[in-house]
Protein backbone atom coordinates (compact mmCIF):
# COMPACT_ATOMS: atom_id res chain seq x y z
CA UNK A 1 0.00 0.00 0.00
CA UNK A 2 1.36 3.68 -1.37
CA UNK A 3 0.69 6.09 1.27
CA UNK A 4 -1.98 9.07 0.32
CA UNK A 5 0.60 11.87 1.38
CA UNK A 6 3.38 10.22 -0.72
CA UNK A 7 0.55 10.73 -4.22
CA UNK A 8 -0.20 13.88 -2.86
CA UNK A 9 3.33 15.18 -2.10
CA UNK A 10 5.42 13.41 -4.95
CA UNK A 11 4.45 15.58 -7.65
CA UNK A 12 4.30 18.25 -5.96
CA UNK A 13 8.03 17.44 -4.92
CA UNK A 14 9.36 16.73 -8.02
CA UNK A 15 8.29 20.09 -9.43
CA UNK A 16 9.77 21.72 -7.12
CA UNK A 17 13.29 19.47 -7.39
CA UNK A 18 13.28 20.45 -11.28
CA UNK A 19 12.61 24.13 -10.46
CA UNK A 20 15.75 23.75 -8.16
CA UNK A 21 17.71 22.23 -10.78
CA UNK A 22 16.82 24.60 -13.41
CA UNK A 23 17.54 27.42 -10.97
CA UNK A 24 21.03 26.03 -10.37
CA UNK A 25 21.62 25.38 -14.04
CA UNK A 26 20.95 28.40 -15.02
CA UNK A 27 23.02 30.79 -12.10
CA UNK A 28 25.86 28.49 -13.70
CA UNK A 29 25.30 29.09 -17.35
CA UNK A 30 24.43 32.33 -17.77
CA UNK A 31 27.69 34.06 -16.64
CA UNK A 32 29.21 31.70 -19.17
CA UNK A 33 26.52 32.79 -21.55
CA UNK A 34 26.93 36.42 -20.90
CA UNK A 35 31.01 35.85 -21.23
CA UNK A 36 30.31 34.11 -24.78
CA UNK A 37 28.55 37.61 -26.00
CA UNK A 38 30.40 39.48 -24.85
CA UNK A 39 33.31 37.75 -26.85
CA UNK A 40 31.30 37.36 -30.18
CA UNK A 41 28.20 39.16 -30.38
CA UNK A 42 29.42 42.05 -31.73
CA UNK A 43 31.78 40.06 -34.22
CA UNK A 44 28.28 37.77 -35.22
CA UNK A 45 26.33 40.73 -36.11
CA UNK A 46 29.36 42.13 -37.96
CA UNK A 47 29.08 38.48 -40.12
CA UNK A 48 25.38 38.69 -40.37
CA UNK A 49 25.53 42.30 -41.48
CA UNK A 50 28.34 41.72 -44.44
CA UNK A 51 26.11 38.35 -45.31
CA UNK A 52 23.19 40.81 -45.53
CA UNK A 53 25.06 43.16 -47.67
CA UNK A 54 26.02 40.88 -50.40
CA UNK A 55 22.49 38.63 -50.28
CA UNK A 56 21.10 42.39 -51.18
CA UNK A 57 23.98 42.90 -53.65
CA UNK A 58 22.94 39.90 -55.55
CA UNK A 59 19.21 41.03 -55.70
CA UNK A 60 19.66 44.15 -57.18
CA UNK A 61 22.98 43.30 -59.37
CA UNK A 62 20.09 40.23 -60.95
CA UNK A 63 17.01 42.73 -61.00
CA UNK A 64 18.81 46.48 -62.00
CA UNK A 65 16.62 47.34 -59.74
CA UNK A 66 15.06 47.58 -55.94
CA UNK A 67 11.16 45.57 -56.30
CA UNK A 68 10.44 46.95 -53.20
CA UNK A 69 8.80 50.23 -53.24
CA UNK A 70 6.44 52.53 -50.91
CA UNK A 71 4.37 53.31 -54.40
CA UNK A 72 0.60 52.51 -54.61
CA UNK A 73 -1.05 50.75 -56.82
CA UNK A 74 -2.36 52.91 -59.10
CA UNK A 75 0.88 54.48 -60.97
CA UNK A 76 0.53 51.52 -63.47
CA UNK A 77 -2.50 50.40 -64.78
CA UNK A 78 -1.92 47.33 -66.42
CA UNK A 79 -1.01 44.70 -63.97
CA UNK A 80 -1.64 41.08 -64.91
CA UNK A 81 -2.26 39.80 -61.56
CA UNK A 82 -1.48 40.88 -58.04
CA UNK A 83 -1.34 39.59 -54.25
CA UNK A 84 -0.16 39.82 -50.94
CA UNK A 85 3.47 39.20 -49.94
CA UNK A 86 4.71 39.36 -45.87
CA UNK A 87 7.93 38.22 -44.78
CA UNK A 88 9.46 38.64 -40.98
CA UNK A 89 12.25 38.23 -38.66
CA UNK A 90 12.77 38.40 -34.84
CA UNK A 91 15.47 39.47 -33.54
CA UNK A 92 17.46 40.50 -30.44
CA UNK A 93 20.62 42.31 -28.94
CA UNK A 94 22.69 40.22 -26.61
CA UNK A 95 23.11 41.01 -22.89
CA UNK A 96 26.06 42.40 -23.63
CA UNK A 97 24.55 44.82 -26.22
CA UNK A 98 21.90 45.51 -23.56
CA UNK A 99 24.56 46.11 -20.83
CA UNK A 100 26.79 49.07 -23.46
CA UNK A 101 23.25 50.71 -24.01
CA UNK A 102 22.29 50.74 -20.29
CA UNK A 103 25.47 52.54 -19.66
CA UNK A 104 25.46 54.68 -23.07
CA UNK A 105 21.77 55.93 -21.68
CA UNK A 106 23.20 56.92 -18.12
CA UNK A 107 25.59 59.48 -20.61
CA UNK A 108 22.85 60.41 -23.23
CA UNK A 109 22.79 60.99 -26.56
CA UNK A 110 23.77 58.35 -29.43
CA UNK A 111 23.29 54.52 -28.68
CA UNK A 112 25.08 53.36 -31.71
CA UNK A 113 24.80 49.65 -31.03
CA UNK A 114 21.23 49.01 -30.22
CA UNK A 115 20.69 51.44 -33.63
CA UNK A 116 22.72 49.03 -35.29
CA UNK A 117 21.00 45.82 -33.80
CA UNK A 118 17.29 46.97 -35.05
CA UNK A 119 18.85 48.86 -38.70
CA UNK A 120 19.91 45.18 -38.93
CA UNK A 121 16.74 43.75 -38.35
CA UNK A 122 14.71 45.88 -40.63
CA UNK A 123 17.52 45.19 -43.50
CA UNK A 124 17.31 41.75 -43.09
CA UNK A 125 13.06 41.70 -42.95
CA UNK A 126 13.45 43.86 -46.08
CA UNK A 127 15.79 41.11 -48.39
CA UNK A 128 13.46 38.73 -46.86
CA UNK A 129 10.57 40.06 -48.39
CA UNK A 130 12.31 40.43 -51.98
CA UNK A 131 13.53 36.75 -51.90
CA UNK A 132 10.00 35.50 -50.85
CA UNK A 133 8.63 37.93 -53.15
CA UNK A 134 10.82 36.74 -56.40
CA UNK A 135 10.58 33.53 -54.95
CA UNK A 136 6.44 33.95 -55.45
CA UNK A 137 6.95 35.09 -58.99
CA UNK A 138 6.20 38.67 -58.23
CA UNK A 139 7.95 41.17 -60.36
CA UNK A 140 8.03 44.08 -57.74
CA UNK A 141 6.57 45.26 -54.54
CA UNK A 142 4.23 48.55 -54.20
CA UNK A 143 2.92 49.74 -51.16
CA UNK A 144 5.63 47.81 -48.71
CA UNK A 145 5.34 48.52 -45.09
CA UNK A 146 7.33 47.84 -42.64
CA UNK A 147 5.93 47.11 -39.22
CA UNK A 148 8.21 46.89 -35.84
CA UNK A 149 6.88 45.18 -32.62
CA UNK A 150 8.29 44.57 -29.34
CA UNK A 151 7.97 41.08 -27.94
CA UNK A 152 7.86 42.16 -24.10
CA UNK A 153 6.70 45.65 -23.65
CA UNK A 154 9.71 47.66 -22.23
CA UNK A 155 8.20 48.57 -19.13
CA UNK A 156 8.24 45.41 -18.00
CA UNK A 157 11.59 44.58 -15.75
CA UNK A 158 12.34 40.42 -17.06
CA UNK A 159 11.25 38.77 -20.62
CA UNK A 160 12.95 38.23 -23.83
CA UNK A 161 14.12 41.37 -25.47
CA UNK A 162 13.55 41.51 -28.91
CA UNK A 163 11.78 43.69 -31.95
CA UNK A 164 9.93 41.73 -34.61
CA UNK A 165 9.97 43.38 -37.99
CA UNK A 166 7.10 42.52 -39.97
CA UNK A 167 7.15 43.41 -44.02
CA UNK A 168 4.83 43.44 -46.53
CA UNK A 169 3.20 44.57 -49.13
CA UNK A 170 1.40 44.07 -52.53
CA UNK A 171 3.69 41.59 -55.38
CA UNK A 172 2.45 42.90 -58.65
CA UNK A 173 3.53 40.95 -62.15
CA UNK A 174 2.87 43.52 -65.36
CA UNK A 175 2.04 41.75 -68.54
CA UNK B 1 1.74 33.02 -58.42
CA UNK B 2 1.61 32.06 -55.00
CA UNK B 3 -1.53 33.20 -53.66
CA UNK B 4 -2.51 32.71 -50.12
CA UNK B 5 -6.56 30.84 -51.61
CA UNK B 6 -7.17 30.17 -55.10
CA UNK B 7 -9.26 32.54 -56.96
CA UNK B 8 -9.49 35.14 -53.87
CA UNK B 9 -6.77 38.16 -54.64
CA UNK B 10 -5.14 39.63 -51.45
CA UNK B 11 -3.65 43.23 -51.54
CA UNK B 12 -2.76 45.90 -49.52
CA UNK B 13 -3.62 48.71 -51.46
CA UNK B 14 -6.66 50.49 -51.99
CA UNK B 15 -7.51 49.61 -55.79
CA UNK B 16 -6.55 46.28 -57.62
CA UNK B 17 -4.69 47.14 -61.01
CA UNK B 18 -6.40 46.22 -63.65
CA UNK B 19 -9.49 45.36 -62.09
CA UNK B 20 -12.73 47.44 -60.74
CA UNK B 21 -13.98 47.11 -57.54
CA UNK B 22 -18.05 47.06 -58.29
CA UNK B 23 -19.34 45.98 -54.94
CA UNK B 24 -18.41 46.70 -50.48
CA UNK B 25 -19.11 44.07 -49.03
CA UNK B 26 -17.60 45.65 -45.57
CA UNK B 27 -14.40 45.24 -43.23
CA UNK B 28 -13.43 41.67 -42.57
CA UNK B 29 -10.69 39.81 -40.26
CA UNK B 30 -9.15 36.86 -38.65
CA UNK B 31 -6.69 36.73 -35.60
CA UNK B 32 -5.48 34.20 -33.92
CA UNK B 33 -3.57 33.62 -30.24
CA UNK B 34 -0.97 31.11 -30.95
CA UNK B 35 2.46 29.99 -27.97
CA UNK B 36 5.53 27.61 -28.67
CA UNK B 37 6.00 24.86 -26.12
CA UNK B 38 7.93 25.72 -23.17
CA UNK B 39 11.05 24.09 -24.28
CA UNK B 40 11.39 26.30 -27.40
CA UNK B 41 10.96 29.49 -25.10
CA UNK B 42 13.27 28.18 -22.73
CA UNK B 43 16.12 27.88 -26.10
CA UNK B 44 14.22 31.44 -27.02
CA UNK B 45 15.64 32.83 -23.44
CA UNK B 46 19.05 31.49 -23.66
CA UNK B 47 19.81 32.59 -27.49
CA UNK B 48 18.30 36.02 -26.03
CA UNK B 49 21.63 36.27 -23.72
CA UNK B 50 23.35 36.22 -26.81
CA UNK B 51 21.54 38.25 -29.36
CA UNK B 52 20.72 37.27 -32.95
CA UNK B 53 17.82 35.81 -34.76
CA UNK B 54 15.02 33.93 -32.30
CA UNK B 55 13.81 31.24 -35.10
CA UNK B 56 11.38 29.86 -32.73
CA UNK B 57 9.56 33.34 -32.35
CA UNK B 58 10.30 34.26 -35.99
CA UNK B 59 8.45 30.75 -36.82
CA UNK B 60 5.67 30.94 -34.56
CA UNK B 61 4.57 34.48 -35.73
CA UNK B 62 4.58 33.37 -39.20
CA UNK B 63 2.37 30.46 -38.84
CA UNK B 64 0.08 32.84 -37.01
CA UNK B 65 0.17 35.18 -39.33
CA UNK B 66 -0.87 32.42 -41.85
CA UNK B 67 -3.38 31.19 -39.90
CA UNK B 68 -5.69 34.62 -39.33
CA UNK B 69 -5.02 35.71 -42.85
CA UNK B 70 -6.87 32.12 -43.70
CA UNK B 71 -9.27 33.03 -41.42
CA UNK B 72 -9.71 36.52 -42.71
CA UNK B 73 -10.33 35.30 -46.23
CA UNK B 74 -12.37 32.70 -45.23
CA UNK B 75 -15.19 35.03 -43.55
CA UNK B 76 -14.56 37.01 -46.82
CA UNK B 77 -15.52 34.10 -48.77
CA UNK B 78 -18.52 33.83 -46.86
CA UNK B 79 -19.54 37.28 -47.57
CA UNK B 80 -19.30 36.33 -51.19
CA UNK B 81 -16.45 38.45 -52.26
CA UNK B 82 -13.42 37.39 -54.13
CA UNK B 83 -10.53 40.30 -53.11
CA UNK B 84 -9.61 41.83 -50.06
CA UNK B 85 -8.22 45.33 -50.59
CA UNK B 86 -6.50 47.39 -47.91
CA UNK B 87 -4.98 43.98 -45.76
CA UNK B 88 -3.26 45.67 -42.39
CA UNK B 89 -2.18 43.88 -39.40
CA UNK B 90 -2.29 44.09 -35.74
CA UNK B 91 0.40 42.35 -33.41
CA UNK B 92 -0.24 42.52 -29.62
CA UNK B 93 1.44 39.95 -26.95
CA UNK B 94 -0.89 38.92 -24.71
CA UNK B 95 1.59 37.25 -22.05
CA UNK B 96 5.44 36.47 -22.67
CA UNK B 97 5.74 33.92 -24.95
CA UNK B 98 1.87 33.97 -26.73
CA UNK B 99 1.28 36.31 -29.24
CA UNK B 100 -2.16 37.52 -30.67
CA UNK B 101 -2.05 38.32 -34.50
CA UNK B 102 -4.72 39.99 -36.19
CA UNK B 103 -5.56 40.31 -39.97
CA UNK B 104 -7.83 42.80 -41.77
CA UNK B 105 -8.93 44.38 -44.44
CA UNK B 106 -12.07 45.26 -46.74
CA UNK B 107 -13.91 42.52 -48.99
CA UNK B 108 -15.16 43.24 -52.02
CA UNK B 109 -16.76 42.50 -55.91
CA UNK B 110 -14.11 42.95 -58.65
CA UNK B 111 -14.49 42.47 -61.89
Amino acid sequence: MVDASVIIWGPLLLIAGLFAIFGILWAIGYPLLFLWSALFSENNLDKRILKLKQREAATLSGLKRDPLSTLRGEYRAEAAESGLVYASIVFGPSHWHLMIGWLGNLVGGRIDILHKVVATARAEAQQRLREQALADGWEEVLNVRLDTAEMTPASRQKGIRAVEVFAYGTGVRYG
Amino acid sequence: MQHIVEGIIVVNTETIAGKVITQNLGVVGGSTVRAKHLGKDIFAGLKNVVGGELKAYTELLEESRGEALGRMVADAMARGANAVVNVRFATSAVTAGAAELFAYGTAVKIE
